[in-house]
């Protein structure tokens, strides 16, 4: 009796098995490796036998986006094919990548022999001398020195991860602005524009103020109601629980009202207005009240939406405008089997206050985030030369195209005149074009060594007044008031 | 003499890992605690900081609200646990038809990993796409999002706590009762006892070390949630969530304040030991006076 319950149940497990198995979508195919040519793989696989590479594992660490991905599952092949050297990336989510990098480095553990380094932790891992020179360590091994990696050929999105002496700590992976992302189907809908018009009493086109915007978002999500359509006025990527809502706020909206570098005072690190800070500006305040505000008209999802979640709402439609990060951008605007907004997917810049452009054509100020990470080479690596010949690997001219149209990002000047990322740039509405002109009048973070104990001191007030907890004006107080106290805490602004 | 030796002899490899995993950690704990050291201070390595680790505790409102928040959740969801447990327990002893399979069923949950339990709840709870916020607001017009309203979010916590922890609940009373001797209870009966008073009277006392043992083993569970919790709300909305074991969480990995958080660990270890001893004492007592 038990002998035939054991066979019925391995049955239906087997059965389950090919069943789960049928269903499993089939991967597309890798794009094909970048080809060597030449004698460039020979080159490869003679500077790894001289350091002692082939058969090593190097392992990684990065976020999983759609850049990391390609870097897993294109690039590290194909470097395994032409060195022997096997990369392992592990690619997960943003805090368990900050986690999993930050203990090994501190531990001195030597888990990973390359870490994905975002632009704006760069300067925290610096001060603890996490990092190896990557500049010393190919001047030091000359025979390692790729003929085909040339650091000036990448943009100056380099600057984010040199020291004071100009040297180089990690080799840039991706680049790419938070963009301003509308339907363009629902904005040249001549009905919705005479509609809109009827009601606001000016054209219907990409917010260049914010009341543009919140005009637009009440719009849309009043006629997403009316016609029955899930469908909302705004993205708010207004997670209350995860760091994401923080880096939307202080790095996309306050920005755009004039609130630059979170609010904290460089030259004393202080963040309140007594202090000298801006974190609780009336500028700040009225920022915060905004974006708050544009809850009301984001889809149901916003509080729980990080960028991930936020670039998802927007490919399914559920929005019709919204901050979006600049990776998704290709894939939101060009892949059918992910974006129900193919085709119709509009990218401008972002809405500002007055006086914002101008700081930022003039270097005082920004509009937006200028987002980006490099790989960079823990001093604790336990095969530095080995990780040393993938960086140059990543870094070469010539994988730069396939890796731009897969994720968007850009590092290198000469891939924005590529063919294929021209092909893809005509169909995303020219995001790649926009980055290319407009780029500098987006920032990345501000240089804070202290970037991740600010972040999880602030980020609790923006939680609770995304919540309804607290006020937008008394999150800003309470929160200005802990920077400026963890700050002491830390060491600064004694 | 022969036997003392022998007997340390094979209790020494499980001293030794006690000591390697348990005791040397601790102490190193206890030591980084009376430090400051966290990886973005512009003093590197680790600052002497004498007992201010423990007196910034006194003052920091958001640890002295997530301990708060820890008891409140632990007292309701291990109280509703027993509760219902109790319930089912005597429920289940009976034998009726499907028994076996409400039993198979029913502990379904129970072999779930944490973060598996809180995956699921994820999905089933997340808005525009989740059947709960779904039907809810369909039929009784409820708009139910986690991620806005800390209300709905703790009871959410709370429910999830109790759909996952029950079962173990129950199992263990149901070994319990099933060990009872029938004799008193019988004898209770033919004196003419009801069941409440059969219950009150010689179940519960009967019951007493099972359920110190389930209370202990559910407080401390409970007293120490991060899996569960951090993957269906991530301790928000805002704090609303965030338990004690996602505050050390917080402080100690993304903030990296080591001594800090070395700290506060301690301190909630402390609590939970004096707490789980005085409830010892007190159902102790309940149950001397009973017998």
């Amino acid at each position: 009796m038990l002998q035939r319950k054991m066979v019925v149940l391995i049955g239906i497990m087997v059965l389950f098995s090919m069943i789960l198995s049928a269903c499993t979508t089939v991967a597309p195919a890798a794009p094909a490796a970048p080809a060597a040519e030449g004698g460039e793989a020979s080159w490869w696989r003679t500077a790894a036998q001289s350091a002692n590479c082939e058969g090593v594992t190097i392992r990684g660490v990065s976020e999983s986006t759609p850049p990391s991905n390609f870097a897993k599952e294109v690039l590290g092949p194909a470097f395994e094919a032409e060195t022997g050297i096997k990369v392992e990336l592990e690619t997960t989510s943003w805090d368990q990548m900050y986690s999993k990098a930050i203990n090994d480095m501190q531990a001195n553990t030597g888990i990973y022999d390359f870490v994905y380094i975002e632009q704006d932790i760069i300067y925290s891992y610096l001060a603890n001398n996490y990092l190896t020179n990557m500049t010393k360590l190919i001047a030091d091994n000359p025979n390692l020195a790729s003929p085909d990696f040339d650091l000036s050929k990448f943009t100056s999105f380099i600057d984010n991860f040199k020291d004071a002496n100009g040297d180089v700590f990690g080799i840039p992976m991706e680049a790419f602005i938070k963009v301003y992302l509308y339907r363009m189907d629902l904005f040249n809908d001549p009905a919705i524009q005479e509609a809109f018009k009827a009601q606001y009493g000016y054209d219907l086109a990409p917010a260049t103020t914010h009341q543009q915007y919140q005009d637009i978002a009440d719009f849309f999500t009043q006629y997403g109601a009316d016609n029955g359509l899930e469908l909302w006025g705004t993205t708010v990527q207004g997670n209350t629980g995860h760091s994401s809502s923080f880096y939307e706020f202080f790095e996309t909206i306050a920005p755009s009202f004039g609130v630059y570098n979170w609010g904290i005072n460089m030259d004393n690190w202080k963040a309140t207005v007594e202090n000298g800070g801006e974190m609780n500006s009336d500028k700040a305040k009225e920022a915060l009240a905004f974006w708050v505000g544009l809850l009301a008209d984001a889809p149901p999802e916003a509080t729980a939406s990080t960028w991930d979640e936020v670039a998802a709402s927007f490919a399914a439609g559920r929005a019709a405008q919204g901050w979006v990060y600049g990776e998704n951008a290709a894939w939101i605007a060009t892949n059918p089997e992910k974006s129900k907004v193919v085709g119709n997917v509009g990218v401008a810049l972002p809405p500002v206050s007055d006086g914002v452009m101008a700081d930022a054509e003039s270097g005082a100020g920004y509009i937006g985030y200028y987002d980006g990470g490099a790989f960079g080479l823990p001093v604790s690596s336990k095969n530095p030369l080995c990780t040393l010949l993938w960086m140059q690997y990543i870094g070469q001219e010539s994988v730069q195209a396939d890796w731009a149209v897969a994720g968007s990002r850009i590092v290198m000047e000469s891939t924005y005149d590529d063919p294929k990322v021209q092909e893809v740039n005509a169909k995303t509405d020219n995001y790649y074009t926009l980055m290319r002109e407009e780029g500098p009048l987006f920032r990345g973070a501000p240089p804070f060594p202290f970037h991740a104990a600010m972040v999880n001191t602030v980020q609790p007030f923006i939680w609770k007044a995304l919540s309804g907890e607290i006020t937008p004006e008394d999150a800003l107080d309470q929160a200005a008031a802990a920077a400026d106290a963890e700050l002491v805490n830390l060491g600064y602004g004694q | 003499m022969r036997s003392n030796r022998m007997g340390w002899g094979l209790l020494t490899p499980t001293l030794v890992i006690l000591a390697l995993v348990g005791f040397l950690p601790f102490i190193y704990v206890l030591y980084v605690g009376f430090f400051n050291w966290n990886a973005f201070s512009n003093q590197l390595g680790m600052q002497w900081a004498g007992v201010n680790n423990y007196r910034r505790l006194v003052f920091d409102g958001d640890f002295l609200d997530s301990l708060w928040r820890t008891g409140l959740f632990a007292f309701v969801s291990v109280g509703a646990e027993l509760a219902l447990g109790f319930l089912l327990a005597q429920t289940l002893v009976k034998s009726f038809p499907g028994r076996t399979i409400f039993r198979t069923i029913y502990v379904l949950p129970l072999v779930m990993a944490p973060i598996a339990v809180g995956a699921t709840w994820r999905l089933l709870t997340i808005p525009g796409f989740g059947p709960i916020p779904y039907y809810l607001d369909k039929w009784f017009g409820i708009d139910f999002r986690l991620a806005t309203y800390a209300d709905q979010a703790f009871a959410t916590v709370i429910l999830m706590d109790i759909w996952h922890w029950t079962p173990f609940v129950t199992l263990t009373l149901l070994a319990g009762l099933t060990a009872l001797p029938k004799e008193p209870l019988e004898q209770a009966q033919v004196d003419g006892a009801n069941r409440w008073q059969v219950f009150r009277h010689l179940t519960i006392p009967m019951m007493m070390p099972v359920l110190l043992t389930v209370i202990f083993i559910r407080l401390m569970d409970a007293l120490r949630i991060v899996d569960e919790v951090f993957m269906l709300t991530s301790g928000g909305p805002g704090t609303a969530t965030q338990f004690i074991g996602i505050h050390i969480y917080r402080v100690v990995v993304p903030k990296t304040d080591f001594g800090y958080g070395s700290a506060m660990s301690l301190l909630v270890l402390y609590f939970t030991i004096v707490l789980c001893w005085l409830l010892f004492i007190a159902l102790s007592q309940v149950g001397k006076q009973r017998e």
